[in-house]
C-alpha cells in the first residue's frame, strides 16, 4: 500500500468539509437539487419490489403448485417442529380424531420438571451455584405468572437456535472448503446482520403468513450469520498438524470434517452457539411483537397500555432468561471433559444426571394429575409487583417531572435538534463526495468506490432524508458512547477495583436483548428521539468501555516498564504512551460501538424515531415488502460504509505504529 | 551429495529394500511454480526464483531410506525438512521429481489409493501431538482403526496393546488435557502404531518437550525400535538428537540436502563448513567407532573389543589395561588393536580440523 502518496489526500476531506460549511452560509443560493434530492430522480425500487413480491406471492405458478404453496409448504415443515417444541414446553398435545373432544391429551412438561431440567443442565455445565441461580430464575417465571409466555419464548429460541446451528455450520464448512464461496458469503452475512429485522420480517410475512413462524424465520436469518462465520474461522484455526493427522490416518473427506475438524474446533463452535442463542433470544423477543406470543409481546402490550408494572416484570423475565441461557451455554463452552474414575457397568451410576432428569420428568408427569401444584404453579400463590412499579413511575412523574423533563428538553434543544438539522441540511452530493475522498484516503480506491456506490444507492432510492436522520442519531450515539465509555475504560484498565465492578456490570448488561433497554427509557422519558438516543448510548457504551480497557491493558509490559523507568509521571504515561498505543484497539472498539448503535437504533423505531428504521417498521404494518427491503438495505449501506471506514482507519493507525495488522474484528 | 558413510559400516537397514526414495524432488511455493521449474530444471538460479516471486522449500533432493533403518533429516527451521516430510507423506504435492513409497509413485496414484497407503503403510507422529481433544486416550489410539472400519472388539484390543507398549496402561480413559506433554506424545506414538505401519514418520516428535523428558522419550523410541524394527523417518532440528538416534542422517540447509551419512561419517568427514558447525560440538568418543581409530593388529592382549563399539564404550577398559587391546570384527577375526594414546586423543578432542 502506498501510504505516503495518500497522505496528501488526508487533507482533502477537511478541505471539502470547509467548503461545504462555506456553502451552507449561503444556503439560499444553492440550487434546490443540491439541497434536496429531487423527487423525480427517485428510482422506484421499493414500489417495483412490492409488485415483484406480490407477483411471486400471488401469481407465480410452478406447474404442480404455486410459489406461495411452495413457501407455505416449507413453512409447514418447520412449523411442525415449532409446534412440537411448543407442545413440549408450553402447550401440550391434543389428539382429536373425529370427535369434538380430544381422545388423548398429553400435558406439557410441568413447571417443576422444566425448572428441574434446566437446573440439572446448569449443574452439568457449570456447577451448583449456577444450578441454584437458574432454578430461582425459572421459579420467578412461575411466581410472576409469566410461565407460559416464558416457555413460548424458550420454544422459539430453541427451534431458531437449532436451525441457526444447522444452517450456520453447513455454510461455515462450505466457506472453509472453498475460498470463492467464502468470498461470496461474507458480504451476504454482512448484509444479513446489518439489515434491520423489520425488513426481512415483511417478505417473510408475505411468503409465510402471519404467526410465530414468520418471527422464527426472521430470527434465523438474523442469528445464523455469526455461527457460519465462527465455523469457518474455527475450522481455519484448527492446528495444521491436527488437520494433517486426519489425512495421515487415512480419513475420507467426510470423515475428516466430522471426526477430526469439527470436534477439534468444538470450543470455538460452542462460543459461536452462545452467540446464536443470545442473538436468537433478542430477535425472538422483537419478533414476538408482531404476532407471535411470548415475553416480548407481554412487554410490548403492557408498554403500549402504559401498564408499566407488568412491562417491568416481563422485561425482568426476559433479562433472567437471557442471563440463564448465556451462563449455561458459556459454561458448556468452557467445560472440559474429565475422565471417568471407574468403568461402572451400571448405566444409572454412569449417568447420574441423565437418570435424575428422567426421574424428574416421569415423577412430575405421574404426580401431575393428582397434585395440581406440580402441574402448574397455583394461581393463588402468584404475585405481582406491578402496582409498586406503577407507583414508582407515578411518583417520578409527580415529584420529578420537572427535573426529568428539563433534562430531556435541555438535550433535545441543545444537542439533538441542532445536530439533526445539520445532518438534514447537508447537501447530498457533498456528503457523497466527502465519503468518497475519505474512503480513498483511508482505504484506497476500492473503499472510495464502495462508499460512493452505496451512498448513491441510498440517494437513488429516494430515502436520503430518512437515511440522514438515522445517521444523525447513530453518530450522536457513537460519539456520546465514546465520550462516556472511553474514560470508564481507562479507569478500569488502571484500577483493579474499578475493573471488577465494571466487568460485572458489563457482562450482565451485554447479555440483555436490545428490547429490554427500551423499558427504562420509556418509563423515564416517554417516546421520541431522546429516549431512543439514551437507549442507544446505554447499549453502545459497553464495547466502548471494553475495547478501551482492552487496548490499554494489552500494551506490552516492557513498554510500560521502560516508560516508568524513564521517569514519566502517571499523566505523561497515560497521554503520551498508553492512549496513543491503545488507539488501534480503541478504533476497533469504535467499530463495535457503531454496530451496536445501529443495532439499537433499529429497535428504537418502536419508540418513535424518524429515520430509515421507522420506514422499515411501518412497511411491516402496511405489508409493503419492497419498502421494507429498500429501507433496510439503506441502513445496511450506512453501516457497511462506516464500518469499512473505521476498520481502514484502525489498520492505518496500526501500520503507523508499526504493529502487526490484527485480524478484522468479527461483528 | 555423496554418501560418506565410512566403508564397511553396515547400517541396520537393508539396502536392497528401499522404502522411501526421493528422486530430484522439488517443492516450490508460489504462483506458476510448475512452469518455471519445468522450464529451468534443476539448474534454476536463486535470481530466477526471486524474479518470479517463488520460494523453493525443497531443492533437488535425492535420497533413499532403507527398510528398518532410522533415517534422520536434520535441519534448522526453514531448511525445508518439514516440507520434505510432507512431500513424502503426500500431504503436499511435489513441484518436480518422483517420490516412491515402497515402489509406489505417490504422485501417480488416485486419492483413494493414497488413502489406502496412508491407512496401511504409514504412521506419523507430530510435534504438537495433534491429539483429538474430545477423545480419551483409548479413543485417540483407536481412531485410525475406527475410520478403517475395523470391528470394535478387535480395534480396542489392538489399541490397548499399543497403550501398554508405550507404558500408559491405566490411563485409557483420560483426556489429552489431563496428561503431561510426554504422556501426550506417548499417546501420539501409540496412535501412529496401531495400524502397524511399515514406514513411521516422526516430525520433530520431542521438540515440544522439556530436555529431561526429551531424553527419556529418545530412550523410549530406541527401546520401541528394538522391538518393532520399523523404517523410520525422523525429523529434528537438534543435532544431538540426530546423532543419538540415527543410523543415517541427512543434513538440510536452504532446501538442499548438504550431506548424508552415518553420525560417525559426518563427524569424521563433514562435507563443508555448515556441517562442521554442528559436528564440532559433538564429543567424538560418542560417535567414533573403535574401527575408525584403531591401529594395526600387533602386540596386544586381553579380551578383544568389537570393532563397531563406540570409543566411549571401550575407553574405560583400554585406559585400565596394561597394554593395547585387540579389536575383532563380527566374525571374531582380529582386525586391529587399540591403545591408550588413540583413546585419549579422541577423548581430548585432538585431531579436530
Amino acid at each position: 500500500m502506498q501510504v505516503p502518496q495518500r497522505r496528501l489526500v488526508h487533507l482533502a476531506p477537511l478541505a471539502l468539509a470547509l467548503g461545504v460549511t462555506a456553502w451552507l452560509k449561503s444556503w439560499e443560493e444553492i440550487p434546490r437539487w443540491v439541497k434536496y434530492y429531487p423527487r423525480d430522480w427517485k428510482v422506484p425500487a421499493d414500489k417495483q419490489l412490492d409488485a415483484l413480491f406480490n407477483f411471486f406471492a400471488e401469481e407465480v405458478d410452478l406447474g404442480l403448485f404455486t410459489f406461495k404453496e411452495l413457501t407455505r409448504g416449507f413453512a409447514w415443515v418447520i412449523e411442525r417442529l415449532l409446534l412440537f417444541v411448543q407442545g413440549v414446553f408450553a402447550k401440550g398435545f391434543e389428539f382429536y380424531g373425529d370427535a369434538m373432544t380430544p381422545w388423548l391429551v398429553i400435558p406439557p412438561l410441568s413447571w417443576v420438571a422444566v425448572t428441574g431440567l434446566f437446573a440439572i443442565l446448569a449443574y452439568w455445565a457449570s456447577g451448583r451455584a449456577l444450578a441454584i441461580l437458574v432454578a430461582v430464575f425459572f421459579a420467578y417465571f412461575a411466581v410472576f405468572d409469566l410461565w407460559e409466555n416464558a416457555m413460548l419464548t424458550l420454544a422459539s429460541v430453541f427451534v431458531a437456535v437449532l436451525l441457526g446451528i444447522a444452517i450456520g455450520v453447513a455454510l461455515g464448512a462450505l466457506g472453509y472448503r472453498s475460498r470463492v464461496f467464502n468470498a461470496i458469503l461474507t458480504p451476504i452475512y454482512d448484509i444479513m446482520q446489518t439489515t434491520p429485522i423489520w425488513s426481512y420480517l415483511v417478505p417473510v410475512l408475505v411468503f409465510f403468513g402471519f404467526g410465530p413462524l414468520a418471527g422464527l424465520l426472521a430470527t434465523v436469518v438474523f442469528a445464523m450469520p455469526p455461527m457460519a462465520r465462527v465455523t469457518t474461522l474455527a475450522l481455519q484455526r484448527v492446528p495444521a498438524n491436527t488437520s494433517d493427522f486426519g489425512d495421515m490416518a487415512g480419513c475420507t473427506r467426510r470423515q475428516k470434517m466430522w471426526l477430526v475438524m469439527l470436534p477439534s474446533a468444538r470450543r470455538s463452535l460452542l462460543i459461536g452457539i452462545n452467540q446464536v442463542i443470545m442473538l436468537s433470544l433478542a430477535a425472538v423477543i422483537v419478533a414476538s411483537i408482531i404476532g407471535a406470543g411470548g415475553l416480548g409481546a407481554d412487554v410490548y402490550r403492557a408498554l403500549t397500555a402504559l401498564r408499566i408494572g407488568d412491562a417491568v416484570e416481563a422485561g425482568l423475565a426476559i433479562t433472567l432468561l437471557a442471563i440463564a441461557l448465556d451462563r449455561i451455554s458459556q459454561g458448556i463452552a468452557m467445560r472440559r471433559p474429565v475422565h471417568e474414575v471407574e468403568s461402572a457397568r451400571n448405566l444409572i451410576r454412569r449417568h447420574p444426571l441423565v437418570t435424575l432428569a428422567l426421574a424428574l420428568v416421569v415423577a412430575s408427569a405421574v404426580l401431575g394429575p393428582f397434585v395440581p401444584a406440580v402441574k402448574s404453579f397455583p394461581d393463588s400463590l402468584t404475585i405481582s409487583t406491578g402496582d409498586v412499579w406503577n407507583d414508582v413511575v407515578k411518583w417520578l412523574n409527580v415529584n420529578h417531572h420537572e427535573t426529568i423533563g428539563g433534562f430531556r428538553d435541555f438535550f433535545i434543544i441543545h444537542l439533538l435538534k441542532p445536530v439533526k438539522l445539520f445532518f438534514i441540511r447537508l447537501p447530498w452530493p457533498a456528503v457523497i463526495l466527502v465519503a468518497v475522498t475519505l474512503g480513498y484516503a483511508l482505504g484506497g480506491w476500492r473503499l472510495a468506490l464502495l462508499a460512493g456506490l452505496l451512498l448513491t444507492g441510498i440517494a437513488l432510492s429516494g430515502y436520503w432524508k430518512q437515511a440522514m436522520i438515522s445517521l444523525y442519531l447513530a453518530t450522536l450515539g457513537v460519539l456520546a458512547s465514546m465520550l462516556i465509555g472511553a474514560p470508564i475504560g481507562v479507569a478500569a484498565a488502571l484500577n483493579r477495583r474499578v475493573d471488577r465492578v465494571v466487568t460485572v456490570i458489563i457482562d450482565t448488561l451485554q447479555t440483555l436483548p436490545t428490547f429490554v433497554y427500551l423499558l427504562p427509557v420509556v418509563m423515564l422519558f416517554a417516546t421520541g428521539e431522546f429516549p431512543a438516543f439514551v437507549a442507544i448510548v446505554m447499549y453502545a457504551v459497553l464495547p466502548a468501555i471494553r475495547y478501551t480497557k482492552h487496548g490499554i491493558a494489552n500494551i506490552p509490559r516492557p513498554i510500560i516498564e521502560a516508560t516508568d523507568l524513564s521517569g514519566a509521571t502517571r499523566m505523561q504515561k497515560l497521554f503520551q504512551v498508553q492512549i496513543p498505543l491503545a488507539l488501534p484497539d480503541i478504533l476497533l472498539g469504535v467499530n463495535q460501538v457503531l454496530m451496536m448503535a445501529f443495532g439499537m437504533l433499529v429497535i428504537t423505531a418502536l419508540v418513535g424515531t424518524r429515520g430509515l428504521e421507522q420506514e422499515a417498521l411501518t412497511s411491516l404494518a402496511k405489508v409493503r415488502p419492497g419498502t421494507g427491503v429498500v429501507t433496510g438495505l439503506g441502513i445496511a449501506c450506512l453501516v457497511i460504509v462506516s464500518d469499512r471506514m473505521i476498520t481502514a482507519a484502525s489498520v492505518l493507525s496500526r501500520r503507523h505504529l508499526g504493529l502487526a495488522t490484527a485480524a478484522p474484528a468479527m461483528a | 551429495m555423496s554418501d560418506t558413510a565410512s566403508k564397511g559400516a553396515s547400517p541396520p537397514g537393508r539396502e536392497d529394500e528401499v522404502m522411501v526414495r526421493c528422486e530430484r524432488v522439488w517443492k516450490v511455493f508460489g504462483a506458476g511454480a510448475e512452469r518455471v521449474i519445468a522450464e529451468h530444471g534443476a539448474s534454476v538460479s536463486d535470481e530466477t526464483l526471486a524474479r518470479h516471486e517463488l520460494i523453493a522449500a525443497v531443492r533437488d533432493v535425492n535420497l533413499s531410506v532403507n527398510r528398518g533403518e532410522i533415517f534422520v533429516i536434520m535441519g534448522l527451521s526453514g531448511s525445508g525438512k518439514s516440507t520434505l516430510v510432507r512431500c513424502m507423506t503426500g500431504l503436499i504435492g511435489l513441484t518436480l521429481g518422483r517420490l516412491l513409497i515402497d515402489g509406489t509413485d505417490l504422485m501417480n496414484i488416485s486419492t483413494r489409493d493414497l488413502v489406502e497407503v496412508r491407512r496401511y503403510k504409514m504412521g506419523m507422529v507430530f510435534q504438537d501431538f495433534a491429539l483429538l481433544p474430545h477423545l480419551t486416550v483409548l479413543g485417540n489410539v483407536v481412531f485410525p482403526l475406527k475410520i478403517q472400519g475395523v470391528e470394535r472388539g478387535a480395534r480396542e484390543a489392538r489399541a490397548r496393546e499399543m497403550i501398554e507398549l508405550v507404558g500408559l496402561s491405566g490411563r485409557e480413559r483420560y483426556y489429552p488435557h489431563e496428561l503431561s506433554g510426554g504422556q501426550q506424545q506417548r499417546v501420539g506414538i501409540a496412535r501412529s502404531l496401531t495400524t502397524e505401519p511399515e514406514i513411521w514418520f516422526l516430525d520433530e516428535p520431542f521438540s515440544a518437550l522439556d530436555p529431561l523428558i526429551r531424553h527419556e522419550m529418545q530412550d523410549e523410541l530406541q527401546r520401541l525400535q528394538g522391538i518393532l524394527r520399523k523404517t523410520i523417518v525422523f525429523i529434528t532440528h537438534d543435532f544431538d538428537e540426530a546423532i543419538k538416534l540415527a543410523d543415517r542422517i541427512a543434513i538440510m540447509n536452504e532446501g538442499r540436502v548438504v550431506q548424508i551419512g552415518t553420525p560417525e561419517g559426518l563427524v569424521v568427514n563433514p562435507a563443508n563448513d555448515y556441517v562442521a558447525e554442528f559436528t564440532q560440538k559433538i564429543p567424538r568418543a560418542r560417535v567414533l567407532t573403535v574401527r575408525a581409530v584403531m591401529g594395526p593388529p600387533g602386540r596386544a592382549g586381553g579380551e578383544p573389543i568389537p570393532e563397531n563399539a563406540l570409543v566411549h564404550e571401550a575407553a574405560e577398559r583400554v585406559l585400565a589395561a596394561e597394554q593395547p587391546l585387540p579389536v575383532s570384527n563380527a566374525r571374531g577375526e582380529l582386525v586391529g588393536s587399540l591403545d591408550r594414546d588413540a583413546v585419549i586423543r579422541v577423548l581430548l578432542e585432538k585431531d579436530r580440523g
